[in-house]
């Protein structure tokens, strides 16, 4: 048993690791002072809030880049690795991102950044989690502020979707915690890296710790918007307002997907595990991408068709999970970015046009036309998300499916091979629904009067982004030598 | 400079693009001579190549060889991916006639109103991809070109195509990444089995074809390693990536199930996308079973030889009857057009050096030949806007030296001797024949159903000639009446095609100083692969 003075000098010590994160507390509250002195048209909040996310994302850059080592914080309720030093650099990247998109947010902005940064905060420590108590207080803090992010439409259908958001989001962790608490019985400690721990799911290979940690998986796939936690996901898309879906389909996933990588790897037990664990995972990808795909078909609102894309993501990004190596992770990362860059590039579009009044997919008729540059990039980022080449999300499938399919190769596992297989085969489906927007804005001669307004400085980042994601599919060598750094080690 | 040469070749199209994208839209007059300026310099670029090649030896020239991608992939090794370019006897023709058929195309798209830019731009792009597929010798690079013709493709026939347009693009593109994605199954597949060098401790992972094809480069113990035997749901993984392989590239091809896009996609085409769609990209099939599926997989390929060649049989037949059958002028063309790549799968199934020449000369000679046939009915369309057989009779009086443009082209079609056909089909026959005495892969009675085909090419393309060209002069009512005769632009484009018919049918050695000594290597590869794997099977 450690003593007072040991665990204050550890929490002492821990301050210097998580500079990121203190950050992200201070400018919650600098967002929520400046959020009751604001007027309406206040430029200088959103520089605030950029400048905010911008230093995050150095503070975070610079651990990526000085820290090889993975280490306790905290009193063991965190772990710092390259791993979630990584998830983190995306997650701010993500945040900066949004705060580019949200130029046309008018009314309450301090409170909106403030619940954002929170929100960022939550999964900076969601993604560092190492205890159970730990990831449910980070969950919640990303879950929360969402709520209320995901009703500042301040329509009758936002408060719709944040309550429909609310609910499946506390039944979702009400079952988590119940499955935390039949762990806790099970191996009588809430440190789920701790030697303990691993011991006791060795002595306990049974079907009630199966039914525990699909309790568990429930609360990190509703984060992740997996099937069969997928519900909530298109309301809450459709309803929000475009910068947020952008972050809701990102943030929450990536932490989400960075604690299910690290409770898997604990419940692999590095192959010792006599349950294989990656049969549930499979299926649950399986479904995840299958779901999505064909759901996202059906879909007339832009918004709402990339709420199901961004569940078929999630499939793919669940490969990582499935393969449990580290070449699968390094793979799982890649693709992770690849996706946040892409998905940004459509959200980015998707909001510019819907500043031009275009809110359907019908609308879009004749854009490509009226909007030549916007439309071509806009093809772009959907062309990486369905993984064509010559865009950087045709290598991040290239890396996952070898990476899946080398797992197949080592252990002759059907579900890998069905995994690879169903992946592959959603590809097709997902052209289909990704050509949709393309199809009316290049096939289709206009309906109505397009309003024509100019923004160069939106097409720039757009063009910007378009470029990474060139750029990663002819050097993707660059990206991937930093990704191989990253260990797996617990 | 010449180690540049093919690069430049897909440099020049690519940077005709990106000059074209730089351009105001206000001369729209321009575009279409910048696209031109291009095919004029890709010529020259061609001249070049064709004079710094060497028929007398048979395998890869012009290498260009540099490093691409390198990724280190922890303990599975490196990912290995060059960009590899180089030429051989079947890859070179198959080039010349790539820039040869898109200059024609762009002189055939001199009219095209609906914004010029993209169009060109497009179809620039196209030019690349195409020209680059051929050349690619690393399975990425191939997979990257493959997969790039699609979107410009998807548009041109999208935009500028006729009132079904929508339909047809949606379905072509869909059936032609379902098989690229059967192809993408099996290259994560092979490049994951093998290794560029021998060294046992750091495995390479190489996508070059060179080194796929060799078996003493599969790693053992990996899932296509023909000693490791691995089998999913009872059939062997290797078999398995060569269906996935002859299905990917079958649907490019068209084989008959799988041929359906093939007509929509042609009948609502303009017509120099109808061109480069017949002569060009349906080449790329045929091209994938030449240079990746038969070559990396020869013990399956000579086991499965029955079954290409029973598809390369109902292709001929059934696309015979179908063309027969199709009341749209551009409709018999394109069924046409799946008959006689059955050919291609019948030589290529005989893996005899006659067959294999044989489907290769089909190849180019179909390219020059459909594109004409095309054309030809691009020319009637412009004019009356109508493709239906029955609107027309008589027009060989109307329309004299259209008429003999089209008699060439239907009998180079149908097989005539001393056109590219004849040669071109005669030698699938006399390979498919020889194969039943000699390696024992094909039996004599695939040859003999095939030649039917010719029996009913000639019952539908002459049943043709009589219902339009023959008898009293008359067109539909509503249509236009005042059928002009072709003019100088269109002859411009027909001569050319008109010329190498009959060239490449009096004199086929021209073109198989070229194709003889890659079928010979072919052949061997192919043979002797499958023997040394069958050699360390017994083992």
């Amino acid at each position: 048993m450690q003593g007072l003075a040991d665990k204050l000098e550890w929490i002492q010590l821990s301050i210097a690791y998580a500079w990121p994160e203190i950050w992200l507390c201070i400018s919650v509250v600098l967002l929520l002072f400046a959020s009751l002195i604001q007027s309406n048209q206040n430029k200088w909040i959103d520089a605030l809030a950029l400048m905010a996310f911008l230093i995050s994302l150095l503070l975070s850059a610079l651990q990526f880049a000085e820290s090889n080592t993975s280490m306790a914080l905290f009193n063991g309720m965190l772990r710092l690795s390259d791993f979630s030093i990584y998830i983190k650099v995306l997650i701010d990247l993500a945040a900066v991102l949004t705060v580019f998109m949200s130029y046309a947010q008018q009314e309450k902005k301090g409170e909106y950044y403030a619940l954002i940064a929170t929100a960022t905060l939550g999964a900076h420590l969601l993604c560092m989690s190492n205890h159970f108590v730990m990831a449910f207080i980070a969950l919640e803090l990303i879950s929360l502020p969402s709520y209320a992010l995901a009703a500042f439409g301040f329509q009758k259908k936002s408060m719709e979707a944040a309550l429909k958001y609310f609910l499946f989001g506390s039944v979702a962790s009400a079952i988590m915690l119940y499955g935390m608490s039949l762990l806790y019985g099970i191996t009588l400690t809430l440190d789920f890296t701790s030697a303990t721990f691993q011991q006791a799911v060795l002595y306990n290979q049974s079907y009630f710790l199966i039914i525990s940690v699909c309790m568990v998986l429930i609360g990190f796939l509703f984060k992740l918007s997996s099937a069969p936690a997928h519900p909530w996901a298109p309301d809450v898309y459709e309803a929000a307002p475009t910068p947020l879906v952008a972050f809701f389909s990102v943030v929450p996933k990536l932490a989400g997907l960075s604690i299910l990588l690290r409770f898997m790897q604990v419940l692999s037990l590095n192959g010792a595990a006599s349950i294989r664990w990656y049969i549930i995972i499979g299926l649950v990808a399986m479904l995840t991408l299958t779901v999505g795909n064909f759901a996202a078909l059906l879909q007339k609102n832009p918004k709402r068709m990339m709420a199901y894309s961004s569940i078929a993501q999630t499939g793919f990004l669940l490969i990582g999970v499935i393969t449990l190596s580290e070449q699968g992770l390094h793979f799982m990362l890649f693709y992770a970015t690849v996706f946040l860059v892409g998905n940004y590039l459509v959200f980015w579009y998707i909001s510019f046009f819907e500043d031009r009044s275009i809110s359907a997919i019908e609308q879009y008729a004749g854009t490509g036309k009226n909007y030549p540059f916007a439309s071509i990039m806009l093809l772009i980022g959907l062309i990486s998300l369905t993984g064509l080449p010559p865009t950087a999300g045709f290598m991040g499938k290239l890396f996952i499916f070898s990476s899946l399919w080398s797992s197949y190769e080592s252990s002759e596992g059907m579900m890998y091979l069905l995994v690879f297989i169903v992946g592959l085969l959603n590809t097709v489906v997902s052209l289909f629904f990704y050509l949709k927007i393309p199809y009316q804005a290049f096939l289709k001669s206009e309906s109505q009067v397009l309003i024509i307004k100019k923004s160069p400085l939106i097409n720039l980042l757009g063009f910007i982004l378009v470029m990474v994601l060139l750029g990663l599919f002819f050097m993707p060598s660059g990206l991937m030598g930093w990704l191989n750094r990253i260990t797996f080690a617990l | 400079m010449h180690a540049y040469l093919l690069s430049l070749l897909l440099l020049i199209p690519l940077v005709g693009a990106l000059l074209m994208l730089a351009t105001p839209n206000v001369h729209r007059s321009l575009f279409r001579w910048i696209a031109l300026g291009v095919s004029a310099l890709q010529l020259i670029a061609l001249v070049l190549i064709l004079s710094h090649y060497n028929t007398s030896q048979a395998g890869l020239q012009l290498s260009e060889l540099r490093p691409w991608i390198t990724l280190d992939m922890g303990i599975w090794g490196i990912l290995q991916s060059n960009y590899f370019l180089a030429v051989d006897g079947l890859s070179l023709p198959l080039v010349a006639l790539s820039v040869i058929i898109i200059t024609i195309a762009i002189i055939s798209s001199w009219k095209i109103e609906k914004s010029p830019k993209g169009y060109f731009t497009l179809l620039l792009i196209l030019n690349a991809a195409v020209i680059g597929t051929f050349c690619a010798q690393d399975f990425l690079l191939f997979y990257l070109f493959f997969e790039f013709m699609l979107l410009p493709m998807f548009f041109l026939i999208g935009i500028w195509g006729g009132a079904r347009r929508e339909y047809a693009s949606i379905k072509f593109f869909l059936y032609t990444l379902l098989g690229s994605i059967f192809i993408l199954i099996v290259m994560i597949a092979l490049y994951l089995s093998t290794q560029s060098t021998g060294d046992a401790e750091l495995v390479i992972h190489s996508f070059s074809f060179i080194d796929m094809q060799q078996s003493s480069h599969i790693i053992s113990n990996a899932v296509l390693d023909p000693q490791n035997n691995v089998t999913i749901l009872g059939i062997s993984a290797r078999v398995w990536a060569f269906m996935l392989l002859f299905i990917g590239f079958g649907i490019k091809l068209p084989m008959v199930p799988l041929h359906t896009w093939l007509p929509d996609a042609h009948v609502e085409a303009p017509t120099p996308i109808s061109v480069l769609l017949a002569a060009l990209l349906l080449k790329i099939g045929g091209y994938g079973l030449l240079r990746i599926a038969y070559p990396i997989f020869p013990d399956i390929a000579l086991q499965l030889s029955w079954l290409v060649a029973l598809f390369g049989v109902i292709a001929i037949i059934y696309g015979a009857l179908a063309a027969m059958a199709s009341k749209d002028l551009k409709r018999l063309i394109a069924y046409s057009s799946v008959s006689h790549m059955g050919f291609v799968l019948l030589g290529l199934a005989s893996v005899t050096p006659e067959g294999v020449a044989g489907a290769a000369y089909q190849m180019i000679s179909h390219g020059f030949i459909s594109a004409m046939l095309f054309l030809l009915v691009g020319v009637l369309y412009d004019r009356t806007h109508d493709r239906m057989i029955q609107n027309y009779s008589g027009l060989s009086s109307k329309m004299p030296v259209y008429f003999s443009f089209t008699l060439l082209a239907f009998f180079a079609s149908l097989g005539l001797p001393g056109l590219s056909g004849f040669m071109a089909e005669l030698m699938v026959f006399l390979g498919a024949f020889k194969s039943g005495s000699t390696n024992y892969l094909l039996h004599e009675s695939f040859a003999i159903i095939a030649t039917l085909g010719l029996v009913l090419g000639a019952a539908y393309y002459l049943w043709t000639l009589q219902r339009m060209f023959f008898g009293q002069y008359h067109v539909k009512i509503n249509l236009d009446n005042q059928l002009t005769d072709v003019d100088f632009r269109e002859k411009l484009m027909l001569f050319p095609l008109a010329i190498f018919i009959i060239v490449l049918g009096i004199f086929p050695q021209l073109l198989l100083d070229y194709l003889n000594p890659f079928a010979d290597a072919f052949t061997n590869t192919v043979i002797e692969g499958g023997k040394t794997i069958k050699v360390l099977l017994q083992k």
